[in-house]
């Protein structure tokens, strides 16, 4: 187990001491948002898993527009690419696959290559129930309930660090993700201003109150209090360094107001304090779609509007800091190719999932879609899996983060990778 | 009395006089019966010990209390857990759904889907509505569901929390809560399953407290014939492939399953398909979670038999799901054919593997009696001298410290063999045993968020209208009740608990509750002093800490807090600053996000609050804060 004494040992909090009686002089502040000065410790590469949890139907979001099977299979809601009276038809990729007209703004960062998709991934486990999908695709291991660990949390123990920080594993929700449960130190906070003494409004009770505390868990026998109250007091003068409440995105970006937007507003904060964010993992809800999926507009719209203008406003935002984060979608299966009796989709088997960054093969829809007549579906109904999820994770995971050791990432895995990642 | 006296027996390895039992005599029973005087510990300190390890946090008067009526006869009523409980009660009354069936529940509280599609079906909501107009909708599904006498499943689940809080914060028989949080965590089901998350209230109800001071092997087979673990882990799908099933029984049985209308073919291929499968969650986590341990000595090979024994273990069908499967009446029929109907569950005989199976070195399906072939494999797991050791060393990781020495794990599991699982004997030796009273077991344990809430209302006495309001914190803290996912349930240790963001919202809980902020949450510092105000702030914090932290060396609290309040304009700065204070802003938002009527209620909430902390001393409110975010508190 990585303890993260180390890290306050070795000094790495002393830039941020130096605020601790007077605040980091501003050009120093300037100059670490930037990215030129020489920290203490190296720099970090940054993954960001988002789970969009209700199973995301892959063949509405990234729809293979030319199968006429599923235009049958979907009289009220197959999509085309062509103009229509809506005037939203679907965003022609690839002269096959056409993005969801309310995911636009994907489409530059698709044709500069620096988004790419997965079609077809999913996993080998065909159950389609969402607690045991998510929980398998969590864990990392299709077909064993009783792993401890998350994924995410054991690519934290290989990233190889004798220390962490407060924040190499921040996961922006209120409880601890499955794919965070595990030994190596890792934090869910669902809002970075939860990191303070609290007395509302009456800031000079929560001063006093503060250094009490900080006294108190400084001077106490158990080592386990000690050592994280004192983390937790650094890493509350790290974020009380920036205003975290009247954060200003680069570029003039404006992110959605959405649990998602929130979420990934907090995740650039922490990139651009170099506070030491490695993988960081964020939610989004509502994707289970039984009922009234809606086409260009309705429930499914709004949910891929959501994620792709969060995920848009997170990159824009991230600005000079690009080339060092990776952000990955997943979703626990796929739903079903025809449409049910509620004008929706039922719980399928493969999705599609995106993946945004500089090393990322992007421009291209990868994986293996067989055109869907019934003979080619899984079960006679639904989206074949092609593509095991451990294969995408894993490259991104080396790749981005250079984690060789797939047989900790994921143990029963044994497949190839598909290319996803520039080499 | 009969069957305390067998416990006694094993008392009688030389800690206790049977007398003593059986004549509950606070006379007769002298202080050197538990061990705690050779560990240099008063009796007192021994009294705080106890109650730290078998309550969920002592109230100010609890030591004078146990040490008047002996630390062993306090032990021992709370062996037996039948002290009258009259105020929980109480507080209980108002909460319908907690005396629910499961079929009762499944018909009062269905799922948000399920209830729009039958609304859709009455007519009741047009479905285009929907999609075009929300509010619409939303008023005439309320409307519908008003007439059907409907709830929402969310009020389920949080009458079930209110309860687990008020319970845990006011029963008289604290160590049967303290069983039931710790076994409900051994045999975890999860609320965020969905199929499993119904039944939980009742599983806690039913299946964990009653026997959570009784026998292992009860409850283990309790556990696996309850709908909430047979949908959370999955046996309620599992049977045997075709080959070893009886074809014709399986052909002619009415099909036990929640059918509904399944005409189309997909539905019924994928029916054919989930019915055909072998399901091996439950027998791996049976062995791996609930008994053995993951090293306990079986193999993959006792896995997939273990599985096989137990296929056609499943729930039976809900009658508020299946009013027209006329199941009730085939009964007899079902019966001779080796179905066996006991409440929720169901052995479907047509779907049981009826081939031979080996389950460690025993083998199972020699005789026609399918069901006991399950029975008897969850009696020998139970049994079983690795079940012994791993439950027994479970419960001193709980109870004692997070790394128990061998040679108390040994002893423990040495009474869990010889009573055959009987769980208050294995409780005895353990607290009988020098490593429980020893000084490095002392104030070792970390407080879980759960335990540090419970403690902090059950220490300053506080008055609980809306329990919900400590689950949000508790949620905040890290630990989301019932709410953990995977079937290990939470880790015991401390430094799970204990990370960065996690211990400043222990700190802020302290601040909020002591200064009256959370709403619905009452707080009277002064009457914990018989309302004898404190002559200065350095006497509040000398006598708070003792009253909250008794029996603990307070001294380094003391001195460290000291300077602070020295601060000779010190009490003026707080007033000043919390009077310009609207405290309520933050929890008001919490109200929002759990309450579907917000509006009228935070008002209420906040002026309540207000009154709360008017009238008590904001300076005594600050130290009393800083106690229970302070270092010592969060150790048990």
């Amino acid at each position: 187990m990585l303890s993260r004494r180390g890290f306050l040992k070795s000094g790495g909090l002393a830039l941020f001491g130096v605020g601790l009686s007077g605040g980091i002089p501003a050009f120093i502040a300037q100059a670490a948002a930037g990215t030129n000065l020489v920290l203490p410790y190296k720099k970090k590469k940054t993954l960001v898993c988002i789970f969009q949890r209700g199973a995301m139907d892959g063949l509405m979001a990234v729809t293979p527009f030319t199968d006429t099977f599923l235009k049958e299979a979907r009289p009220g809601l197959f999509m085309s690419a062509a103009q229509n009276a809506s005037g939203k038809p679907l965003i022609d990729l690839d002269g096959r696959f056409g993005l969801h007209p309310s995911m636009k703004s994907f489409e530059p960062l698709f044709r500069e290559n620096r988004l790419g998709i997965v079609h077809g991934i999913g996993s080998p486990n065909t159950t389609r129930s969402h607690f045991d999908a998510q929980d398998y695709m969590e864990s990392g291991t299709p077909f064993n309930k009783g792993t401890a660990s998350g994924w995410l949390n054991r690519a934290v123990g290989l990233l190889g660090h004798d220390t962490l920080t407060p924040f190499t594993a921040v996961s922006l929700t209120s409880a601890m993700p499955r794919s965070f449960y595990g030994d190596n130190p890792s934090v869910a906070i669902s809002n970075l201003q939860d990191f303070s003494i609290q007395m509302r409004g009456n800031q000079s009770g929560a001063n006093m109150a503060a250094k009490s505390f900080e006294d108190l868990y400084d001077k106490t026998a158990s080592g386990l209090l000690q050592e994280t109250g004192k983390e937790s007091f650094e890493a509350m003068k790290m974020l009380n360094k920036t205003d975290i409440k009247n954060y200003k995105p680069a570029n003039n970006v404006v992110y959605p107001t959405s649990a998602l937007g929130n979420s990934l507003k907090q995740v650039a904060q922490l990139i651009k304090m170099d506070v030491g964010l490695e993988v960081a993992f964020a939610e989004s809800n509502g994707w289970d779609t039984h009922f009234n999926q809606g086409t260009e507009n309705g429930v499914f719209a709004r949910n891929v509007a959501d994620l792709s203008n969060s995920i848009t406003a997170f990159w824009n935002d991230l600005s000079s800091y690009q080339d060092d984060v990776t952000v990955m979608t997943m979703t626990e299966f796929g739903r079903t190719v025809r449409q049910n009796g509620t004008r929706g989709t039922d719980h399928g088997r493969a999705s599609c999932n995106f993946i945004l960054g500089n090393d990322i093969k992007g421009g291209l829809v990868h994986g293996n879609v067989q055109p869907l007549a019934v003979e080619n579906l899984e079960d006679g109904r639904d989206l074949a899996v092609t593509t095991d999820f451990r294969s995408v994770f894993s490259e991104v995971a080396d790749k981005h983060l250079g984690l060789k050791n797939d047989k900790t990432l994921f143990p029963d895995w044994k497949g190839t990778k598909i290319g996803v990642m520039k080499t | 009395m009969k069957a305390i006296s067998c416990y006694v027996l094993i008392i009688l390895g030389g800690w206790m006089f049977l007398s003593s039992f059986q004549n509950p005599d606070p006379a007769k029973i002298s202080a050197s019966n538990f061990p705690y005087k050779k560990a240099g510990l008063t009796e007192r300190q021994a009294a705080a010990h106890l109650l730290s390890r078998f309550t969920y946090g002592a109230t100010p008067a609890e030591i004078d209390e146990v040490v008047k009526q002996g630390l062993e006869n306090w032990f021992q009523k709370q062996l037996i857990a039948g002290l009258p409980d009259d105020t929980l009660e109480s507080l209980l009354a108002n909460y319908d759904a907690l005396k629910l069936s499961n079929s009762e529940v499944l018909a009062i509280y269905p799922k948000a889907g399920q209830t729009l599609r039958m609304a859709v079906k009455d007519g009741a909501i047009d479905k285009d509505s929907v999609k075009t107009n929300k509010v619409q909708y939303r008023q005439a599904l309320d409307i519908y569901m008003q007439q059907k006498g409907l709830k929402p499943q969310r009020e389920l689940t949080r009458q079930f929390i209110s309860q687990k809080i008020l319970r845990a914060a006011y029963t008289e028989n604290q160590l049967q809560e303290v069983m039931t949080s710790f076994w409900f965590n051994h045999f975890n089901v999860s609320l965020t399953k969905n199929d499993c998350s119904p039944f939980i209230p009742a599983y806690e109800r039913d299946v964990i407290r009653p026997n959570a001071l009784g026998n292992f092997s009860v409850m283990l087979l309790a556990t696996a014939k309850s709908p909430a673990m047979l949908y959370y882990l999955d046996n309620f799908s599992s049977s045997a492939n075709d080959k070893n099933t009886n074809l014709r029984s399986r052909k002619k049985a009415a099909n036990p399953d929640n059918q509904g209308k399944m005409d189309s073919l997909m539905t019924k291929l994928q029916k054919a398909k989930k019915e055909k499968g072998l399901n091996e969650n439950y027998a791996r986590e049976v062995m791996e979670l609930h008994t053995l341990g993951v090293d306990g000595g079986y193999t993959q090979q006792d896995v997939t038999q273990a599985a096989r024994v137990l296929t056609g273990w499943t729930v039976f069908p809900s009658s508020a799901y299946n009013r027209t499967k006329g199941l009730n009446q085939n009964e007899d029929r079902l019966e001779k054919r080796g179905f066996i109907h006991e409440g929720d569950f169901l052995f479907a005989a047509n779907r049981h593997d009826t081939g031979k199976k080996m389950v460690l070195g025993k083998s199972y399906g020699t005789t026609e009696n399918g069901y006991q072939e399950g029975v008897t494999l969850l009696h020998e797991l139970a049994n079983h001298q690795g079940t012994a050791k791993f439950i027994s060393k479970k419960i001193a990781v709980r109870f004692v410290s997070d790394n128990p020495s061998q040679m108390l794990i040994d002893r423990m599991a040495k009474t869990f063999l010889d009573q055959n699982g009987d769980i208050k004997s294995v409780l005895i030796t353990m607290v009988n045993s020098p490593e429980f009273w020893s000084a490095a077991s002392l104030r070792e344990k970390t407080k879980s968020p759960f335990e540090l809430v419970i403690g902090s209302v059950r220490s300053l006495k506080a008055e609980i209208t809306q329990p919900y309001q400590l689950y949000n914190w508790i949620t905040r803290m890290g630990e989301k009740m019932y709410a953990y996912q995977a079937p290990t349930g939470f880790p015991d240790r401390g430094q799970y608990w204990i990370n960065t963001g996690a211990l400043l919202n222990r700190m802020n809980f302290g601040l909020a509750l002591a200064s009256g902020r959370i709403p619905g949450i009452k707080v009277n510092l002064a009457a914990l002093n018989n309302n004898h105000e404190p002559e200065s702030s350095q006497a509040a914090l000398i006598t708070y800490s003792k009253l909250i932290i008794p029996e603990r060396n307070t001294e380094q609290t003391i001195e460290r807090l000291s300077p602070m309040l020295n601060d000779p304009k010190l009490t003026e700065k707080v007033d000043k600053a919390s009077n310009a204070t609207s405290p309520i802003e933050k929890d008001q938002m919490n109200v929002v996000q759990m309450d579907p009527k917000p509006d009228i209620k935070t008002r209420r909430n906040k002026q309540e609050a207000m009154q709360n902390s008017v009238g008590s001393n904001a300076m005594l409110a600050q130290v009393v804060g800083v106690i229970i975010g302070s270092p010592e508190y969060q150790r048990r």
